[in-house]
């Protein structure tokens, strides 16, 4: 198959920028120069457009300007070539630019369409669908299995966190280290970081369980089997108070669970947090970012391992892979329990943070959400995946209400813009797959199976083990 | 000299189509064994059995004295024999040293919490299989190429050279290679009969090879098994079945319409 | 040299009774069983509720075909088949209303003619409708891998949801009420009434009409080749994109009337119903064997009788609560244990 080149509209902008580049470069730069250069310019355009669109409307924001330069900082150097340490440069300062988000949030300036900033709770939600999204990347980007009922392991890790730190099992009265928890308290009450834990590994076994009946099936049968899963889900959450009339409450149905226990250690919760400095939102932000990191790391370390190149292999040829010794079955339900594990955990510590649980949000809708996250940013690339997620989240919370308000009042329209927001993400999906399927920022090898296609013949007489 | 593999009474069905039927074949081991017929004959769904890509609908397949008709391909690889495909089937977006890699897959032993916590025994197993996924590289004719170049980027005698060194990571007793020399020009055919041979001298394997290429048939083979419509029509050396009545008619007959 | 086969084959890998056909057959046991205690309690409810679950059975049927049209020539799951479905009815009862100025309880003559009228609009609708979202939204992606256009699809139903949450609100739409509910008969307190057995004789005709045009005629041949084999049918010089566009129009037409005859039969729809619906007829279809026309029809009505008892029957039924859980569950059970479902054959070796 050849490979395709499109003609874009920005072929001549691309042409004068070469000969530019070659006048001020000379005709032999290296690599690293050329880039650097066109980062450079990007940014000069960026700043200089921002600026055009920005002053009139908001006159000048030195917030604007100071993003401006750290961007500039982050983007243009050619930070990778200083041996060793030059690689950790940008996630280094990346990380610290989150980490101190709560500090500034509230002094950024305001975007054009979209508004303010995300405020820091926000910024806790965003987290949280990062880490799903990394979690779920592990098995659409990597293994290259179209999972549909994600939604399950984020229920699953949700419930067992409200089961087991809340009054829920009243007749009961167990705790074991619950932060802030009076022991007169009915109810089951373990420390959250335990649960967090046991949250991933149930998850990560149910990922298994039901991974192992389902994983032998062709790609699309998989993901409407995942999705069946995923319906059955919050039917079960729903329909859980009184189990076929035997009485045994076990989701407490509609109403769900709540409250549930906080984080925290000792006497002291996130909830109530400690003077004006802990706030309980910056507390649960920076247990995020942590746990982020961690689901980062652990999806970079798997990558790169044994296992992550029979993930990629079987992505791309399943029979070959068999043929190389991969034992199918095996190595797709281990794709599956990481990234259930990593969603039972992000699904636990989100109801902590939220101290409850409905059916209500366990809906088919998240599940596409998640993926539509995977998707936009790039399937198998987890910094792609990660802006995909930060961003789609920013939308669900804040974004598309703030997009919306813009355009009623600019346009005169009357539109309850995130009333449609589902559709919005379908449209998202369907431009991106026709138009970008590697995603906004993909990984070198996604973005060459879409120019070339795969070998996606199913392996279908062998019953692999 | 014992046999390394040995198919008992063979047996594939589509449907009610008879693909391949009731076929009784040996491969000694240390041989270069060739399987030859017009197309259609069922070469490849006899490869495919052996490889465990199909379930035989009946039949024994017996390797180092043990029954692995049926077993999923992964234990059949396991049990030391590595293949080939008639249609190059790499894996495209990994490099030419991952393509080897994944061929070392069940070499490795890292687990899932292992490679996440990088144990130095990790490390050193990672170090190790690549020096020898390099070695594999070389010795396969591919040490002038770019290790870290995507396969799909490689020139078909590469991807040719980079499939055989895929299947030599798995350590193979056996060797399957189908259809090899399709697509090669008489020079690189030439040099990859040579390296087959090598393969037998150097590396102790044993070879099965489904070829169309008749100079390279008598050129390397121990013996020759020839196939139509699914039955084994005749066996023996090459030079038997030069001279071989049925094989003659096989090829003319359905060889000169089909072709 | 020359080697005989010898006979007989040694029966080494022939199947024997392995723990899913027992388990299965166990299940089919129990199931059989609960329906004759109830049919035993109940006899009159039960033959009732039989009837109801015919007549949803024959809607999910003409859904489910779709499902299958489009499965068999291009191997997708097309996720937006159920919202099209759901926009077939949104037009019906629109065109039932303003078009033919239909209002509840109208009866004669006038009434056939304007729901024949509303059928053909609300079947050339959703053809074409199916046909614009295959062009847009499939065709691109033709030569991509698998997945992309399964995630397309999915995008598309989103969309076409919320083109009928614009449209018509987020609440249920009256339709307006024009199936008699007379008796047909009243045989010991069982009655069948007027509105379902329409339901069964606008389906038939429309079945029949589907299988001679995919038996009969030459797009109807056309089709099957494609299925068979893209390749090869455009060597023969079948113009393979104007058949796909042709399967996705019956497709969307046949939803076209499954709308329309939900919307007269349940009486009234909203905007998130087609996904739900589309899911439970894509089991359908499965369960009959993808690619199968009789098939989906026999597991259509399968579901719907299954749908119909677990929502209507009293002993040990789990209730509508279920009914979507129970539904899921067969779909998986069977794309597990048998994937080929319950006409169909198995898939001949590729790869």
């Amino acid at each position: 198959m050849a490979i395709r080149r499109r003609t874009g509209f920005l072929d001549p902008v691309r042409e004068r920028v070469e000969v530019l580049e070659r006048r001020v470069l000379g005709d032999d730069a290296g690599p690293v120069a050329r880039r650097t250069f066109n980062r450079g310019l990007s940014a000069v355009i960026v700043g200089f457009l921002g600026m055009l669109i920005l002053a009139p409307l908001y006159g000048f924001s030195v917030a604007a300007i100071l993003a401006w330069l750290v961007f500039v900082v982050l983007y243009v150097p050619p930070w990778e070539v200083i041996p060793r340490v030059g690689r950790f440069v940008r996630p280094l300062l990346a990380l610290s630019l989150a980490a101190t988000y709560p500090f500034y949030a509230l002094n950024m300036f305001t975007i054009p369409i979209f508004g303010a900033f995300p405020d820091v709770a926000t910024g806790v939600k965003m987290l949280v669908f990062a880490m799903m999204a990394i979690g779920l990347n592990i098995v659409v980007g990597y293994a290259g299995l179209l999972d549909l009922g994600y939604v399950a392991f984020y229920a699953i890790g949700s419930y067992t966190v409200a089961w087991f730190a809340s009054i829920q099992f009243a007749h009961q009265n167990i705790h074991f280290w619950p932060a802030g928890v009076p022991s007169s308290l009915p109810g089951i009450h373990i420390s959250i970081w335990l649960l967090l834990a046991l949250a991933g590994i149930l998850t990560a076994i149910v990922g298994v369980i039901i991974g192992l009946p389902t994983l032998r099936l062709r790609g699309d049968y998989l993901a409407i089997v995942t999705l069946g899963f995923g319906e059955i889900m919050p039917q079960v959450a729903r329909n859980g108070d009184d189990f076929f009339g035997t009485g045994f409450n076990l989701t407490n149905g509609p109403n769900g669970i709540t409250p549930i226990d906080s984080p925290g250690f000792g006497s002291f919760t996130f909830l109530a947090g400690h003077g004006s400095f802990f706030t309980p939102d910056r507390l649960f932000f920076w247990t995020a970012i942590l746990l982020v990191l961690f689901t980062v790391f652990c999806s970079l370390r798997l990558r790169d391992s044994r296992l992550g190149r029979a993930w990629i292999a079987i992505r791309e040829d399943e029979t070959a892979a068999a043929a190389m010794g991969v034992p199918l079955m095996r190595t797709k339900t281990w794709a599956y329990a990481a990234g259930a594990f990593f969603g039972g955990i992000a699904g636990g510590y989100y109801a902590s943070f939220k101290s409850a649980t409905f059916p209500g949000d366990f809906f088919f809708n998240i599940s596409v959400l998640i993926l539509c996250m995977v998707i936009l940013g790039g399937m198998g690339n987890i910094w792609g995946v990660m802006v995909g997620a930060l961003f789609l989240e920013y939308l669900d919370s804040e974004g598309l209400a703030n997009t919306g308000a813009w355009l009623n009042s600019n346009l005169g329209l009357n539109i309850d813009v995130p009333k449609y927001e589902f559709g919005i993400f379908g449209l998202i999906l369907v431009v991106v797959m026709l138009f970008r399927p590697q995603g906004l920022i993909p990984s070198a090898r996604r973005k060459a199976e879409f120019e070339v296609g795969v070998h996606d013949e199913p392996l279908y007489n062998a019953t692999h083990g | 000299m014992a046999d390394l593999l040995r198919a008992e009474l063979l047996r594939k069905e589509f449907g009610g189509l008879v693909a391949v039927d009731d076929v009784d074949f040996t491969i000694p081991t240390g041989t270069i064994v060739s399987l030859i017929g017009p197309n259609g004959a069922g070469k490849t769904t006899f490869f495919n059995m052996l490889t465990g890509v199909y379930k035989p609908t009946s039949g024994k397949i017996i390797l180092h004295g043990e029954q692995v008709g049926g077993k999923p391909p992964h234990a059949i690889t396991q049990r030391g024999v590595g293949r080939t495909f008639q249609n190059i089937r790499l894996f495209q977006t990994m490099t030419a040293l991952e393509n080897v890699l994944v061929g070392m897959h069940t070499q490795l032993k890292g687990g899932i919490v292992q490679s996440i916590l990088k144990t130095p025994k990790i490390r050193r197993e990672e170090r190790e299989a690549r020096v020898h996924a390099r070695e594999l590289l070389r010795f396969s004719g591919l040490g002038d190429v770019d290790e870290e170049e995507y396969a799909r980027n490689l020139s078909y005698g590469d991807q040719r050279r980079l499939e055989v060194a895929r299947a030599l990571a798995i350590e193979p007793k056996l060797l399957l290679l189908d259809e090899p020399t399709a697509g090669m020009n008489p020079q690189e055919t030439l040099e990859f009969t040579a390296f087959v041979a090598k393969l037998r001298a150097d590396r102790e394997l044993t070879i099965l090879l489904i070829e169309h290429d008749m100079r390279v048939v008598m050129g390397i083979s121990d013996r020759v098994t020839v196939f139509d419509y699914g039955e084994k029509i005749a066996e023996g050396t090459p030079a038997e079945i030069q001279k071989n009545e049925r094989v003659i008619e096989a090829y003319l007959g359905s060889g000169a319409t089909a072709a | 040299m020359v080697t005989e086969a010898r006979r007989p084959p040694l029966p080494l890998l022939r199947n024997r009774p392995s723990f899913t056909t027992v388990g299965g057959l166990t299940l089919v046991a129990l199931l059989i069983v609960w329906l004759i205690v109830n049919l035993v309690k109940t006899p009159s409810d039960f033959a009732e509720i039989f009837l109801i679950g015919l007549t949803t059975g024959c809607i999910y049927a003409l859904v489910a075909l779709g499902y299958t049209l489009v499965y068999g020539i291009l191997q997708l799951i097309n996720f937006a088949h159920g919202d099209v479905f759901m926009l077939g009815a949104m037009m019906s009862a629109t065109v039932a209303a303003s078009v033919f100025g239909l209002t509840s309880g109208q009866s004669g003559v006038v009434v056939w003619l304007a729901v024949f009228g509303t059928l053909i609009i609300a079947m050339a609708f959703c053809g074409t409708l199916n046909a614009t979202i295959e062009f847009v939204a499939y065709r691109p992606l033709r030569n991509a891998p698998r997945l992309a256009p399964l995630i397309t699809a999915i995008g598309v139903s989103f969309i076409l949801q919320n083109v009928g949450l614009a449209w018509k609100g987020p609440n249920y739409i009256e339709v307006v009420d024009v199936l008699p509910k007379s008796q047909v008969f009243d045989i010991g307190g069982v009655t069948y009434t007027w509105n379902k057995l329409i339901v069964v004789l606008i389906t038939v005709p429309v079945l029949i009409l589907l299988v001679w045009l995919v038996e009969r005629t030459r797009q109807g041949k056309a089709m099957r080749a494609t299925a068979q084999d893209m390749d090869a049918s455009a060597m023969m010089g079948i113009n393979v994109n104007r058949t796909i566009s042709f399967t996705f129009l019956i497709a969307g037409a046949l939803a076209g009337a499954a709308g329309l005859l939900y919307a007269l039969y349940v009486t009234n729809v909203r905007y998130d119903q087609g996904f739900q619906l589309g899911l439970i007829a894509f089991t359908a279809a499965v369960l009959g064997g993808v690619g199968n026309l009789p098939g989906a029809v026999l597991g259509a009505i399968c579901i719907g009788l299954i749908q119909a008892f677990n929502e209507g029957l009293t002993w040990h039924a789990p209730g509508s609560d279920w009914t979507q859980s129970i539904v899921f569950a067969i779909l998986i059970l069977i794309l597990v244990f048998r994937p080929e479902g319950l006409l169909g054959e198995r898939t001949p070796e590729g790869g």
